[in-house]
C-alpha cells in the first residue's frame, strides 16, 4: 500500500469515528447494560432485597413461565397472519395501481392514508368499531379469546397494506415493459406473464417488503395495547407487551431485561435468515 | 414544597383554594401543585420511579388505598403522628389500609366504595342478595324492560379485582387471610368466580361487553338508560343526576352492596423530603374536618372522619344517604395489605379475566392464580404458606 492510500485510510477511520462512536452511545452500550441487567435480581419495589447477581436465573424463569411461550406464540402467529394477508393483498392493490388509467395520481395518495395515520388513532378507531354498541354481527369480539384476533390483525392489514403496495409498485414500475410485451408476444396468457414475468422479476422488491413487514410486525406492541390491551386474559397479548408489563409495570427490571435480551435474539435470528435470503438471489 | 394531587376540573380548583389558605395560615411556606397522570396504575408507576431513585420532591403524596404496605416497606414514606382523638374519628378500615406493620405511614383523604345502582322506574326495591339481583335482571330481561341486566367493571384492571372482592367476601371468603396465606382456591372464592363467569357466559345477566369495560364505558351504559343495574363508585351519581346529559335522571337510586370494597386515596409524607415538617402540616390540614367537610360538600367525596357525618348539610352532597354511607363504610372490604398487592392483584386479573371469557373453569383458573400468589409472595420473602 503506497503511504498516500495509507494516510487516506487513516482519515477515513478518522471521519467515520464520530458515527462509530454515535452507534456505540445508542445502541451498544444499551444493549450490553441490558445483558447485565438481565444477569441480576434488580426489583424496584422489593429494595430490601438488594441487587444480587442470580445468573441465568431470570432466563430460567421466562423459559419455564407459560405465559412467555403464549406471548411467543401470539407474536409468531400474528407475524404469519398479518404480513401473510398485507403480501397478498400489497401485491393486488400494487398491480391495480401501476394500470394507466384516470384519477390514478389521485387514487395512489389516497391508498396511502391508512398508512399515514398513527397507530394510537387508528387501534382507538378500530375498537370503536369494534365494540359499538350494538357490536358488528352482534358479536363481542374484544371479549373472546379468538375472535379478538380478527380486529387485531384486520386493523393492522388495513393499515399497512398500503406501505407493502407501494413498495412493490416501485418494483413493478421500474420492471423492463419489453420483457412482457416479448412475453404477449410469444402468446403467453396473462396469468403466465405474471407468473413467469412478473413474478421472478418483483422478487427483490417482495422481499424488501417482506423483511420490513416481518421485523414491524415482530415487535407489535401499541396495536395490541389499545385494541385489546392482550386480552381476553392474556390471549393476544404479544412478546412485546408481555416484557413491557414486566418491566414498566411491576418494575422486575432483572427479569424485564432478560425478555427484552430473548426478544432481541429472536428478532436478530429473524433479519439473519432474511439477510440470507435476499443475498442469495 | 410540592404536591402532586388531583388536578382536574373542579376537584384541581378546590384543592388550589386549600393550598392558597394553607399558604396563608403557614407564611413561609409555599406549596407547587404539579400535575401527575389520573389512571392510577400510571400513577403508581411514576410514584415508584422517583421514590426509588430518591428524590426529594414531591414532598406530599397522594396515595391509593392498596399502596401504603409497597411504600411503607421500601422505606419510601415517613412514619407520621395522630393525636388520640383524631385517631378514634376516623373510621378503621381507611386508617388499617394506612398503616403497616402497626405504624400509622398516611392519613385518610377521602373513602370510596362499590356501590349498586338500580332503575327505580323498573323496579320496586333493590335487591338484598346477588341471587335476587340475578333473579331481577333476568325477569326484566324477559319483560324486554332494558337491554342489559346487571353491569359491572370486567376489564383486565384492578377494578376487576374489586368486583371479584365484593362477591367473594359476601360469600365468607377472602384473597389473603389474617396471616397473609392465600386462600384465593378455596371453595367460596370457587362459587364467587363461578357465579360471575355463568352470569356472563351462561344466563346473560351480564353482557359479555362488560369483559372491556372499566367504569367509564359501565357509567355511559347505565346513563343512556341500557341497563338495570349499574355496580360502580359514588362518583356516577352527581353525572347521572344531570338531566341535560342523563336519561336516567330522576329514575335511579343507590343500594348499598352485601359487601363493598374499600378504595379512596390517602396523604403521605415522601421520606427523602427535604421539608418534613411543613409536608407534615399540609396532610394534617388538608385532612383536617374543615377541609374534608368542603370536598365532601362541593365534590360528592365521602369523608373519612365519623364526625362530620352529623352534619345536615353532608347528607345534600352525598351520593348516598347518610345511614348507607355509614353502614357501607364501616362493613366495606379492603384489599389485602401487603406490599406485593399491585403485582399479586395483575396477576388475579389475568386468571380471573381467563375464567369469564370462557377460556379457564374457575377452580382451574383460581388454582393456577393461587399458585402463582404464593410464587410471587416466597420469591419476594413475603411467603406466609409452609
Amino acid at each position: 500500500m503506497s503511504p498516500g492510500a495509507r494516510s487516506e485510510g487513516r482519515l477515513a477511520a478518522l471521519l467515520g469515528l464520530p458515527v462509530a462512536l454515535c452507534v456505540l452511545a445508542v445502541a451498544v452500550l444499551p444493549m450490553l447494560w441490558t445483558v447485565w441487567e438481565s444477569l441480576h435480581r434488580h426489583d424496584l419495589r422489593l429494595p430490601w432485597l438488594g441487587r444480587p447477581r442470580v445468573g441465568l436465573a431470570n432466563y430460567a424463569e421466562a423459559l419455564a413461565e407459560a405465559r412467555f411461550w403464549d406471548a411467543l406464540a401470539h407474536t409468531l402467529f400474528f407475524v404469519l397472519a398479518s404480513v401473510g394477508l398485507e403480501m397478498v393483498l400489497g401485491l393486488l392493490l400494487a398491480l391495480l395501481l401501476h394500470r394507466a388509467f384516470r384519477g390514478r395520481a389521485a387514487l395512489r395518495t389516497l391508498a396511502l392514508l391508512p398508512w399515514a395515520i398513527p397507530t394510537v388513532v387508528a387501534a382507538l378507531v378500530w375498537r370503536f368499531l369494534f365494540e359499538g354498541a350494538p357490536a358488528p354481527g352482534g358479536v363481542p369480539w374484544l371479549a373472546d379469546a379468538t375472535l379478538a384476533w380478527v380486529p387485531v390483525v384486520l386493523a393492522d392489514v388495513w393499515k399497512t397494506t398500503p406501505f407493502v403496495a407501494l413498495l412493490l409498485l416501485a418494483g413493478l414500475q421500474s420492471m423492463d415493459e419489453a420483457l412482457l410485451e416479448a412475453a404477449r408476444v410469444d402468446g403467453a396468457t396473462a396469468w403466465r406473464s405474471f407468473l413467469h414475468v412478473t413474478l421472478p422479476l418483483l422478487r427483490p422488491a417482495l422481499l424488501v417488503a417482506l423483511v420490513f413487514r416481518t421485523l414491524d410486525a415482530f415487535r407489535v406492541f401499541d396495536l395490541v395495547v389499545v385494541l385489546t390491551g392482550g386480552g381476553p386474559g392474556t390471549a393476544t397479548e404479544p412478546l412485546a407487551l408481555y416484557t413491557f408489563g414486566a418491566l414498566l409495570q411491576e418494575l422486575r427490571f432483572g427479569y424485564g431485561a432478560a425478555l427484552s435480551v430473548i426478544a432481541f435474539g429472536v428478532g436478530f435470528a429473524l433479519a439473519l435468515a432474511y439477510v440470507r435470503l435476499v443475498g442469495r438471489r | 414544597m410540592t404536591f402532586p394531587g388531583s388536578a382536574l376540573g373542579a376537584e384541581g380548583e378546590l384543592l388550589a383554594a386549600q393550598v392558597e389558605r394553607f399558604e396563608r395560615v403557614h407564611p413561609g411556606v409555599r406549596v407547587e401543585l404539579r400535575r401527575t397522570p389520573d389512571a392510577a396504575d400510571q400513577r403508581h408507576q411514576l410514584y415508584v420511579q422517583w421514590l426509588a431513585a430518591r428524590v426529594p420532591d414531591p414532598d406530599v403524596l397522594q396515595l391509593d388505598v392498596v399502596w401504603t404496605a409497597e411504600f411503607a416497606a421500601a422505606g419510601w414514606i415517613r412514619p407520621l403522628e395522630l393525636p388520640a382523638a383524631a385517631r378514634d374519628d376516623f373510621f378503621p378500615a381507611p386508617l388499617a389500609a394506612a398503616r403497616w406493620r402497626e405504624r400509622l405511614y398516611a392519613l385518610p383523604w377521602f373513602v370510596d366504595v362499590g356501590v349498586l345502582y338500580w332503575r327505580t322506574d323498573l323496579l320496586e326495591a333493590p335487591p338484598q342478595s346477588f341471587a335476587a339481583l340475578e333473579r331481577q335482571a333476568q325477569a326484566a330481561l324477559a319483560r324486554g324492560d332494558v337491554e342489559l341486566g346487571w353491569i359491572f367493571q370486567g376489564a383486565r384492571y384492578e377494578g376487576l379485582v374489586t368486583v371479584f372482592l365484593e362477591l367473594l367476601a359476601a360469600r365468607g371468603g377472602a384473597i389473603l387471610d389474617a396471616e397473609g396465606r392465600v386462600v384465593v382456591d378455596r371453595e367460596p372464592a370457587v362459587a364467587a368466580l363461578a357465579a360471575l363467569r355463568d352470569a356472563i357466559q351462561v344466563s346473560g345477566v351480564a353482557p359479555r361487553e362488560v369483559l372491556t369495560w372499566q367504569e367509564e364505558p359501565v357509567r355511559l351504559a347505565f346513563q343512556n338508560g341500557r341497563a338495570l343495574f349499574m355496580r360502580n363508585w359514588p362518583y356516577a351519581h352527581a353525572l347521572l343526576r344531570d338531566p341535560e346529559r342523563s336519561k336516567v335522571a330522576g329514575r335511579f337510586a343507590v343500594a348499598p352492596l352485601p359487601a363493598a370494597a374499600l378504595g379512596g386515596q390517602l396523604l403521605a409524607v415522601n421520606a427523602a423530603s427535604d421539608v418534613p415538617e411543613a409536608a407534615r402540616l399540609l396532610v394534617a390540614f388538608l385532612t383536617a374536618p374543615e377541609q374534608l367537610r368542603e370536598r365532601a360538600a362541593r365534590l360528592g367525596q365521602l369523608p373519612p372522619r365519623r364526625s362530620l357525618y352529623d352534619d345536615p348539610e353532608l347528607a345534600e352532597a352525598l351520593a348516598i344517604p347518610v345511614e348507607d354511607a355509614l353502614a357501607s363504610i364501616e362493613r366495606a372490604v379492603p384489599r389485602p395489605v401487603t406490599p406485593l398487592w399491585t403485582e399479586l392483584s395483575s396477576t388475579l386479573q389475568v386468571h380471573l379475566h381467563r375464567a369469564l371469557s370462557g377460556q379457564r373453569e374457575p377452580r382451574e383458573a383460581l388454582t393456577a392464580a393461587a399458585d402463582e400468589l404464593r410464587r410471587r409472595l416466597a420469591r419476594a420473602g413475603l411467603g406466609a404458606d409452609a
